[in-house]
């Protein structure tokens, strides 16, 4: 199998989940990666977690729509995206994913009327941030199945560790487990388990009281039709996810606890055998390495007092980016090191402004397009004796 | 309200703003002022490394507190521990409990289920709010909590007044109640939003304090963290502004930064009337641990009284 590259990943895969640390600029590169395919003629669906109120007006936006809204045409065109070329976005709401579950996947309307009464239903969904991850992969299914788009890109939530998303099928096979069920849920297996379910009762009686204990065992009950539907999905969605179609990206910032996390994902990604496409080193300076010092020459002769003060006060600030920039560069080509022969390593500048218009996703989504050189170190200089080899290495 | 008087103070913020340096800079501040502190981190159940842990170099913390540094504990809060702390509190330990509670199934199906989750965790944080020590004094006097990303900060607070929606009666209640005893009273309980100073970050600490509010739960004040330093003149940076546009150079990007910085924070106060602590970036060589000296900086907010 040929190494993934960029230009392979917006041109011929169908789903794309960018997963990575909190706050490195996943849903900046979803976005991103989603013009930059819309450009390239794809009907692209991006499906945001909890966008900036800022982002999602740029997207054209509100923050839970029933349905996926396409950028109106108009604005598409000024970010150079042409027919056939599509952009829509969605931002996951895990109410109304569930909600339509239950309605699908239920033919008894007097029960679909029950369970979307129960108050352990409505409380269970309404707890966004655990519900995200069960409900971002129904989503994500149910978007590709349907048809509409030659690619969908999921944006991960941000969970302390971004490994819960990939774990997040088994723990919601887990929760769902029907062995648990029926620990909750009386039936007529054999005596043992009845047994063992009045136990539960009786601790739940206690725990809960009797009234609350049973309108848990109605919504287990009510649920379990649907939580059958979702393990059988649950083995479809493993096959799914390494797929041939599907692409993970891992985003990182520079900072040393992001990459670390990075690293660790991939590790993990690699046990679950999900397909690695690379990684996107996001918010870098590596861009700005080769530029100059503040230095008089920069100023005319007649600069004044205040110009010349504040170049040199400048210098305090150009030092440290100076060496974050090559320490971005070193990180770079670490990364492109780690998926030699298997992927590729992109790097994203770090923007003047937030990363919150279109504007500003349409640069970034210009730098994702092969089209505009990478950084590069600058090669070791030529004239290099056996003994000023040496002095180096001793050097390091 | 001083810091010090107040039992527990959660640590929050959006992803990779600082709360873990913030929360450690905080127990270490809290710790010089004479108090025995407890830090802890919500643990994952699936394992993984403690974050808190790293900043005193281990790798993991166990349930159970242990020292980490002088004055200042640490454990991670783990919802399988509040489960069987409740169950235990309720029901007269015997072997069916006990085998029920060790069954893998259970225990897999409490880790998994969303509120139960946060339940545990909830029961937990209260055990050890209420721990004596021999003298009957509160083992733990200050209370430092790491917390996770917003919306799993929301999903904690807002769970007693969940619960005792669907539960009004019984033992669960009771704990909700006597949760939302500490975590409602202001002086009790604090939340600190830990933020950047850029525009972004700012809006979203602004909408996590609404969110704070209509949980109930008391916010202290927002940690500015990582304010740029800004050595220039208004001059020199009208200067430097126009100059920049024609020639590029390194501290460009620092630049800028500091001038969003000053514009973000303004935003900041005008539409907060809590306190507003800046912490400055600080710039160690190479990868230096930040919270030691930013808790000398955060020593007037611990002595504090606002
Ligand atoms: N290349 C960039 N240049 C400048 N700012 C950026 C860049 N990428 C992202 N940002 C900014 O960084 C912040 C975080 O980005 P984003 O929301 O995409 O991260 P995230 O990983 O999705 O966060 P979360 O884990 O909270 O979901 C935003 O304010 C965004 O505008
Ligand atoms: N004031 C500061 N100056 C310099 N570096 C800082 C400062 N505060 C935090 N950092 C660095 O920023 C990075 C992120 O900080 P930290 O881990 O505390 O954030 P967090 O909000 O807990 O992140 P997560 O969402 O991953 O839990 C760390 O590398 C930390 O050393
Ligand atoms: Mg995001
Ligand atoms: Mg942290």
């Amino acid at each position: 199998m040929s190494a993934m590259t960029l230009t392979r990943l917006i041109h011929e895969k169908r789903v794309v989940v960018c997963c990575g640390a909190g706050g490195v600029g996943k849903t900046t590169v979803s976005a991103s990666l989603a013009l930059a395919a819309a450009r390239a003629g794809r009907r692209v669906l991006v499906i945001t977690i909890d966008p900036s109120r800022r982002l999602a007006e740029a997207l054209g936006v509100d923050r839970d729509l029933a349905e996926p809204v396409a950028l109106a045409p108009e604005r598409a065109r000024a970010v150079g995206i042409e027919e056939p070329g599509r952009l829509s976005t969605w931002t996951l709401d895990p109410k109304r994913i569930s909600d339509r579950v239950v309605k699908r996947l239920s033919r008894d309307p007097a029960k679909i009327r029950a369970l979307l009464e129960n108050r352990v239903y409505k409380n269970i969904t309404a707890m966004i941030a655990g519900m995200q991850e069960y409900t971002a992969v129904e989503a994500l299914h149910e978007f590709v199945t349907s048809g509409k788009y030659d690619l969908v890109i999921l944006d991960t939530p941000p969970s302390r560790n971004a490994l819960r998303f990939l774990d997040s099928p088994t723990r919601a096979a887990t929760f769902l487990d029907r062995r648990i069920l029926r620990l909750f849920v009386p039936g007529e297996e054999n005596r043992i388990r009845q047994a063992a379910s009045r136990i539960i009762e009786k601790v739940l009686d206690i725990a809960l009281g009797e009234g609350a204990r049973k309108e848990l065992q109605e919504f287990f009950q009510l649920f379990e039709g649907i939580l059958l539907h979702l393990n059988r999905n649950q083995g479809e969605m493993k096959k799914f996810f390494s797929g041939d179609g599907v692409s993970f990206l891992l985003v990182t910032s520079p900072a040393r606890a992001a990459v670390e996390e990075a690293f660790y994902f991939e590790q993990k990604a690699r046990e679950l055998e999900l397909p690695l496409a690379g990684f996107v080193l996001n918010r870098s300076l590596a861009w700005a390495s080769n530029r100059p010092m503040p230095h008089r020459s920069l100023l005319d002769e007649d600069a004044s007092e205040v110009e010349v003060s504040a170049l040199r006060k400048m210098r305090g600030l150009a030092k440290p980016e100076k060496d974050r920039g090559m320490r971005h560069l070193e990180l770079l080509e670490e990364l492109r090191r780690r998926s030699q022969g298997k992927g590729f390593a992109w790097v994203l500048p770090e923007l003047a402004a937030e990363a919150s218009d279109l504007e500003a996703l349409s640069q970034l989504a210009e730098h994702l397009s092969e089209e505009r050189p990478q950084p590069k170190r600058k090669p070791p200089r030529k004239r290099r004796s056996k003994s000023a080899v040496a002095s180096v290495k001793k050097a390091s | 309200m001083s810091f010090l008087d107040r039992r527990i103070h959660l640590v929050t913020g959006k992803g990779g703003v600082g709360r873990t340096t913030v929360a450690v800079a905080l127990a270490h501040a809290a710790a010089r002022a004479g108090r025995r502190v407890l830090l802890a981190e919500i643990g994952d159940p699936e394992g993984g490394y403690s974050a808190i842990g790293r900043k005193f170099g281990r790798e993991h913390l166990t349930p159970e507190p242990e020292p980490l540094a002088e004055g200042i504990m640490g454990c991670q809060l783990c919802a399988i521990r509040g489960h069987e702390l409740f169950v235990r509190s309720v029901i007269p330990a015997g072997p069916l409990i006990k085998a029920a509670l060790a069954s893998k199934p259970l225990r897999r199906f409490l880790v998994a289920a969303p509120s139960l989750h946060e339940m545990g965790v909830l029961y937990h944080i209260l055990s050890l709010l209420k721990a004596k020590d021999r003298q009957g004094r509160p083992r733990h006097e200050v209370f430092i909590v790491d917390m996770p990303a917003t919306g799993h900060t929301l999903a904690l607070t807002s769970l007693p007044a969940i619960i005792l929606d669907l539960l009004p009666v019984g033992p669960m209640a009771r704990a909700m109640r006597e949760g939302q005893s500490y975590l409602n009273d202001p002086t009790k309980a604090a939340a600190w939003v830990v933020t950047l100073p850029e525009q972004l970050p700012v809006s979203e600490a602004l909408e996590l304090l609404d969110g704070l509010r209509s949980t109930e739960m008391p916010a202290g004040g927002v940690i500015l963290n990582r304010v740029p330093e800004d050595p220039f003149t208004e001059e020199e940076r009208d200067a430097l502004a126009l100059l920049l546009d024609e020639k590029p150079m390194h501290g460009e990007v620092a630049f800028r930064r500091i001038g969003s910085a000053q514009i973000s924070t303004a935003h900041l106060k005008q539409r907060t009337s809590l306190p507003v602590w800046e912490l400055p970036e600080i710039f160690g060589p190479g990868d230096e641990e930040p919270a030691f000296s930013l808790a000398d900086i955060l020593a007037p907010l611990i002595a504090g009284t606002s």
